[in-house]
């Protein structure tokens, strides 16, 4: 039973008109891993993870979730099967105190809470683990950068899921700030919790990753141990250029 | 310093009561039942054409209440609310001179006939969002009088289709003035009840979730297509018992009058001054609304449509989220300034 990966997808592609945004992505995450999914902007990572999680319809390939087959089935389908995620760009619920926010994920998980009551007292303690007890009462709009990401993170643990899709968690944060993030990847990691983070910032990919995935123009280019993947010729092509990267390699030479 | 600050933060961390005391989640029920007793009392001290007015006025908080679930808590403008109504009205006039049915019968049949209506719609329109959407409900409604039009054997056509309310052909008796003042304050009170059961209810929390971000909503686990269609079916259902209720007390009813549009932006322009998304705010801007309405037809009669559409646009431009959010708002950040308001919603 373990053997089987939490996440697996096999030539997952979505084509939008004459753009094909993500094609033939084949690759599985065993229980437990951190993995790192880089690539330059564009590149589909975002689509990917739409993908998995049926924000977006594959117009090819599959998606199984512990071996059961969730291609293209409802968000919410696929948030019941134990699959949590963040939104690059963030999503909170306007209206709702930042509190309320992170009830309502408890409140329609996979493992619903039975009441109100209960639902806030998950909230609370959810919001006391990544950092935002003092501002549980404040609406979302008041939150800094930093707060509004981390917002997200407690939304998507809500669920209490089994594996994580974080989209691009650590935009826009100050170094300073992207230490607690790293902390609490970590600290899920050691639950054993599988997480997929999709991220820009190198340090934080390489301190937290167990194995790399690089996606470029939709595809996958290369995966592996993460320093390996970092130095790897084609990586720093596809992020800085050709010509940069032949120079690099001639002066390595 | 360090101190001083770490005071403040701890001052700060302390959580408010997340969970309510009993008395807090009781208090809109001993609201609602002591507004119901006093409209009792009410009833006593106005004559006749006092009590007809007040019964509208219960007849639209019903329907802002109605149109509230869909447009306000689910964040969906249906613009052919008035299609609920017309379907429950017809469905009693139908159920009552076709099939003999008692008026009681037929208020309950109509409910659910116009609850069945807004499943069958919704499923298909509800993927729609914003303005389509609002423009394919005012589709719905308009098409929905044509049918009726084109229905005579049924519903007389244009028309119109009796109710007998006197005579052996009468299936219940005519409720008559004092009747229908209770029975619209009692719809008005069931539509006020599902409210403000809805609005602290889990199924109301899916709802502001899908008003808010429909796609964070999904991701959270949230059935987005079930919530939307059981919102437009609830709000269905609470428009269908008043059309059933109002074409019992006119008695003679005709598609013009059934599936009047007007009705439909009376909803719409009470919840949006009142507050959308609250129990309250479709409430007041019903009450206020009518009031209004009726003040400005006696003391202007050229002029009294004109003067009520000027303070409905300087309301909306002043308070776009609506009188009872603004007050939240205001009491909450201690800004009371209309100016900040606009910029705030406008800029």
């Amino acid at each position: 039973m373990n053997d089987v990966p939490v996440l697996e997808t096999r030539g997952l592609g979505r084509r939008f008109g004459g753009l094909q945004a993500v094609s033939d992505v084949s690759f599985s995450v065993p229980k437990g891993e951190v993995l790192g999914v880089i690539g330059p902007n564009g590149a589909g990572k975002s689509t990917f993870i739409n993908l998995v999680t049926g924000h977006i319809k594959p117009t090819s390939g599959k998606v199984l979730i512990d071996g059961k087959d969730l291609t293209g089935r409802k968000p919410w389908t696929v948030a019941h099967a134990g699959v949590a995620r963040t939104f690059q760009i963030v999503k909170p619920f306007r209206g709702m105190s930042v509190r309320e926010n992170v009830a309502v994920g408890v409140l329609y998980g996979p493992h619903h809470a039975s009441t109100m009551g209960q639902a806030i007292r998950r909230a609370d303690e959810l919001l006391e683990e990544v950092g935002l007890v003092g501002v549980a009462d404040r609406p979302p709009a008041e939150l800094s950068v930093a707060d509004a990401r981390r917002l997200e993170f407690a939304k998507a643990l809500a669920s209490s899921p089994k594996l994580l899709l974080l989209d691009e968690v650590m935009a826009g944060l100050r170094p300073s700030e992207i230490e607690p993030s790293l902390e609490l990847i970590l600290r899920l990691k050691e639950q054993g919790l599988t997480i997929l983070v999709v991220e820009h910032v190198m340090k934080a990919i390489l301190a937290i990753s167990d194995r790399v995935l690089v996606i470029n123009q939709g595809k996958v280019l290369t995966s592996g141990e993460p320093r390996a993947v970092l130095s790897d010729p084609r990586v720093i092509e596809a992020y800085l250029g050709q010509r940069y990267a032949s120079r690099r390699e001639s002066k390595d030479a | 310093m360090s101190q001083l600050r770490e005071g403040a933060r701890a001052e700060a961390a302390v959580p408010a009561p997340a969970v309510q005391p009993w008395w807090r989640r009781l208090a809109p029920w001993g609201l609602l039942a002591l507004g119901v007793v006093a409209m009792l009392g009410l009833q006593s001290q106005i004559y006749t054409g006092q009590e007809r007015t007040v019964s509208a006025i219960f007849m639209f908080i019903a329907l802002a209440q109605g149109w509230n679930l869909i447009g306000g808590f689910t964040g969906y403008a249906s613009f052919g609310q008035v299609a609920f109504f017309g379907i429950g009205g017809y469905t009693t006039a139908v159920a009552m001179v076709h099939w003999q049915a008692s008026f009681w019968l037929s208020l309950a049949v109509s409910g659910v006939v116009a609850a069945i209506f807004g499943g069958v719609i919704g499923l298909p329109l509800l993927r729609l969002k914003g303005h389509y959407f609002a423009i394919a409900t005012l589709g719905v409604a308009e098409g929905m009088r044509e049918v009726v039009t084109n229905l005579p054997r049924l519903t007389g056509g244009g028309a119109g289709i009796t109710i007998p309310t006197v005579g052996t052909k009468a299936t219940t008796t005519y409720l008559g003035n004092d009747g229908f003042y209770w029975l619209f304050l009692g719809l008005a009170a069931l539509a006020l009840a599902i409210s403000t059961l809805v609005s602290r209810n889990k199924f109301g929390f899916a709802l502001r979730a899908i008003n808010q971000d429909e796609d964070a909503a999904g991701a959270l686990g949230i059935n987005t297509t079930r919530a939307k269609v059981l919102a437009f079916a609830l709000s269905g259902f609470v428009c269908g018992l008043v059309g059933a209720a109002y074409a019992f007390q006119q008695a003679v009813i005709y598609p013009a009058r059934l599936f009047d549009v007007d009705i439909t932006v009376l909803m719409v322009v009470m919840v949006v001054i009142g507050g959308a998304g609250t129990v309250v705010g479709p409430l007041v801007g019903a009450v206020a609304l009518q009031f209004l309405s009726e003040y400005l037809r006696q003391n202007f009669t050229d002029a009294h449509i004109f003067i009520l559409g000027l303070i409905i646009i300087v309301g909306v431009v002043l308070l776009p989220q609506g009188f009872v959010n603004y007050v939240v708002e205001a009491r909450r950040t201690g800004d009371w300034s209309l100016l900040s308001n606009v910029r705030r919603y406008r800029l």
